[in-house]
């Protein structure tokens, strides 16, 4: 009858984080020896224990959707792992981080100079990508400095789209949803996370 | 019956007076309703979890009887959670009990 609870726990525990698997394992085996107990108290037999065990623990099905809402998933435990590319990219290679206000200052010399149009361009972009490439200099800490952030990053790319294509926004619609698709994923991504996760253990990427 | 929604305030209404572990709290619930709420035990750890994501209760590992089992305890943000979940069943259920009392 073992086998019952075995085979209960890994549809249970489908998509789940390794160590989501191990919680979720131990304490329903836990649980399962509980209700195994009490029934053999009760002068159950031995097979009618385990099946009334079994049945107490319900549709594992419903378990499993109900533990991927609250427990970390393995696709969410593998972005929390490697999720934390601006910082990786821009903390260990100490030099790019003062090529950051190159772009700023390119697009403030080919305005004085003259050049307009790429001066713009330029500047828009700095307003666009600005906000992801700053984030690990910033210092949010907290959940509502968090939420300013992603607010101010949203606001920075759809000024920049909207500023970069102006009435054309409608006819490369198709390009603008590719190229943000990935963002608001990791954006959906991050936020069930962050339900999941008790604030003190929230890595610094899963503010932004 | 179903009782979809409320089982995190049953949990920390089973946890108000002393920690306990999953299996207990099971019981204890099924048991103060007179087996009225017979709900699919699979499901109360997920609404563990939550409530321990959201600091409503805390767990701990402890030993009972010669097993190392996971116990938890309500917090201060649970009692408080538990006193406004109580207030506002009670209107809630005052108010049905009028209309349906009306009929």
């Amino acid at each position: 009858m073992a086998t019952g609870l075995d085979s209960w726990l890994k549809q249970a525990t489908r998509k789940l984080a390794k160590d989501s698997v191990t919680q979720v394992r131990t304490e329903i085996t836990e649980h399962y020896e509980s209700a195994l107990d009490a029934a053999i108290a009760n002068g159950a037999t031995s097979q009618h224990a385990h099946k009334s065990a079994l049945d107490a623990l319900g549709d594992a099905k419903t378990a499993n959707c109900q533990y991927q809402r609250v427990l970390l998933t393995s696709a969410e435990a593998r972005m929390l792992r490697e999720g934390n590319w601006e910082a990786s990219a821009l903390c260990s290679r100490p030099w790019l981080k003062w090529l950051l206000p190159v772009p700023p200052a390119l697009a403030l010399a080919l305005f004085l100079t003259g050049q307009l149009a790429v001066a713009r361009d330029v500047f828009v972009c700095c307003i666009g990508m600005g906000p992801l490439l700053l984030a690990p200099f910033l210092p949010i800490r907290t959940r509502a400095r968090g939420r300013v952030f992603r607010l101010v990053k949203w606001l920075a790319l759809t000024t920049a789209l909207a500023l970069l294509f102006g009435p054309q926004a409608l006819k490369w619609s198709w390009l603008l949803i590719s190229c943000l698709w990935p963002l608001a994923w990791t954006e959906w991504r991050r936020a069930s996370i962050r339900r999941k996760l008790p604030l003190a253990s929230w890595p610094k990427h899963l503010y932004f | 019956m179903n009782f979809k929604g409320t089982l995190p305030t049953l949990i920390l209404e089973a946890l108000l007076h002393e920690p306990s572990h999953g299996y207990r709290i099971a019981q204890s619930i099924k048991e103060r309703s007179h087996g009225v709420l017979d709900f699919k035990e699979g499901t109360l750890y997920p609404a563990l979890h939550k409530l321990e994501n959201e600091g409503m209760v805390e767990s701990y590992e402890s030993v009972e009887n010669g097993r190392s089992r996971r116990h938890y305890r309500i917090t201060r943000s649970g009692r408080g959670m538990l006193t406004k979940d109580r207030a506002e069943w009670r209107a809630l259920s005052r108010a049905v009990t009028t209309i349906l009392g009306e009929a």
